[in-house]
């Protein structure tokens, strides 16, 4: 807001030292510099300028490194950035496909980049949610006032949070080969916040369809849907809590074993 | 005196900090103790001074930015930022809000020291603990109201 080292030209620094060739995770303060420059100047614009002219497409590294800064950029940054991000659908498209199934993060490129393009895509027609999809009581409120609409709602967070599942399964697989891989590692850190935000609108868009709708049995699909995905959410975190670089990073969600009642209201006790 | 201090005093003079400020540089500097109960509430007693105010806010945005290196300017801006929005005046609250970014990316704040010991945790807790308190405007209002029974303001 006032400091000298926020000024534009600088994001293009803060972008380039980000995506830098060495195999670590992105430095998370050349992350936060390119976040608080979206919402000092309320404009994405210069980011996505400045990550697209980097050189980076001869270095897996750089990719995958320039994907893992879009994704804490697209959840953290000013919601101009989603708008940005719409935009270099394309650009993020063609990442993907220029590395697929060569090198040890050929696959994962390919796949984070389409995971990235159907956030994008989810973001651009729910527009109520934000990047980390923190919850909003307004957005479940629309879900209940149109069921149909809150229905298909529910169904594409669901996709969403498939494919993140996916992703996430992929790094740990990835990474485990070769330990101490910090920087696929990394990855984890934007999914497992993603992951948990989708998971709690998920419930409380569910309960709210069940105390608003009379027909119970239509809603059965997306509860066993629902259910499935709470025990393999439940495994992924479980995976997360044994990779000391997270634990000690950040706070990894703890879901009980049992699925929560869909039946209760949100701020029941035995939530 | 330490050496530390005296120049943190020099430089104080060279760039021309008002006294307000030099009180925010003092409550948040890098010696490993403070920032006291007695230094926040001064800073606190002045945020009500429509000037100093910005002034205040000024030092303790680009604090907050400080690099890894300086854990502890950002450690202890948080410590003083969380006293202010209780303390300070209405217009702390709505500054904290409009940048709560500032304070939410810090969430995932690292910092290694020069033995390669993690200190980034004392800042990862008190940005995720500040956040919580920013987002929740009845847990606030509380806060402030007892604040300012304990304190006698207003």
């Amino acid at each position: 807001m006032f400091s000298v080292s926020r000024i534009g030209s600088e994001v293009s620094t803060s972008v380039k030292k980000a995506c830098s060739v060495s195999e670590t995770a992105p430095k998370r303060k050349h992350v936060r510099a390119c976040i608080v420059f979206t919402w000092d100047t309320k404009s994405s614009r210069p980011f996505w300028d400045a990550i697209k002219v980097l050189p980076i497409q001869e270095n897996d590294i750089q990719v995958f490194k320039a994907l893992i800064t879009i994704h804490e950029v697209l959840q953290e940054g000013h919601p101009s950035c989603l708008v940005g991000g719409y935009r270099n659908i394309p650009w993020i498209e063609s990442l993907g496909r220029y590395s697929a199934n060569q090198g040890r993060y050929g696959r994962l490129i390919h796949d984070y980049s389409f995971f990235l393009v159907q956030k994008l895509r989810f973001h651009r027609e729910h527009r109520g949610f934000n990047g980390t999809f923190e919850y909003q009581e307004y957005v479940s409120l629309t879900a209940v006032s149109d069921p149909n609409e809150g229905y298909q709602n529910i169904i594409d967070l669901a996709d969403l949070q498939d494919s993140l599942d996916d992703l996430g399964r992929l790094v740990i697989a990835s990474a485990s080969h070769n330990r101490g891989n910090e920087c696929m590692i990394s990855a984890l850190v934007p999914q497992i916040a993603e992951s948990y935000g989708i998971y709690k609108f998920l419930v409380s868009m569910l309960r709210a369809m069940y105390r608003s709708s009379e027909a119970v049995e239509a809603l059965e699909p997306l509860k066993d849907r629902f259910v499935e995905q709470h025990h393999r959410l439940y495994d992924f975190y479980a995976d997360c809590s044994a990779i000391r670089y997270l634990t000690s990073l950040l706070t990894i969600p703890k879901l009980p074993i049992e699925p929560p009642n869909l039946m209760v209201a949100d701020n029941d006790p035995d939530d | 005196m330490t050496t530390k201090s005296m120049l943190r005093s020099i430089k104080n003079v060279t760039n021309g900090y008002s006294s307000a400020q030099v009180m925010v540089r003092n409550a948040t500097s890098n010696d490993a103790s403070g920032p006291t109960v007695t230094q926040m509430a001064d800073v606190a007693n002045h945020t009500y001074d429509r000037g100093e105010f910005l002034e205040i806010m000024d030092i303790i945005d680009r604090r907050l930015n400080d690099k890894g290196k300086n854990w502890r300017h950002v450690a202890k801006s948080l410590t003083l930022l969380g006293y202010l929005v209780r303390y300070g005046s209405e217009d702390v609250v709505i500054w904290a809000k409009d940048n709560v970014y500032v304070v939410k990316t810090l969430r995932e704040f690292q910092a290694t020291d020069s033995m390669g010991q993690d200190q980034g945790g004392i800042v990862r807790v008190k940005a995720r603990e500040l956040t919580d308190l920013l987002a929740d405007d009845e847990r606030l209002r509380q806060e402030r109201e007892a604040a300012s029974r304990k304190s006698g303001h207003r």
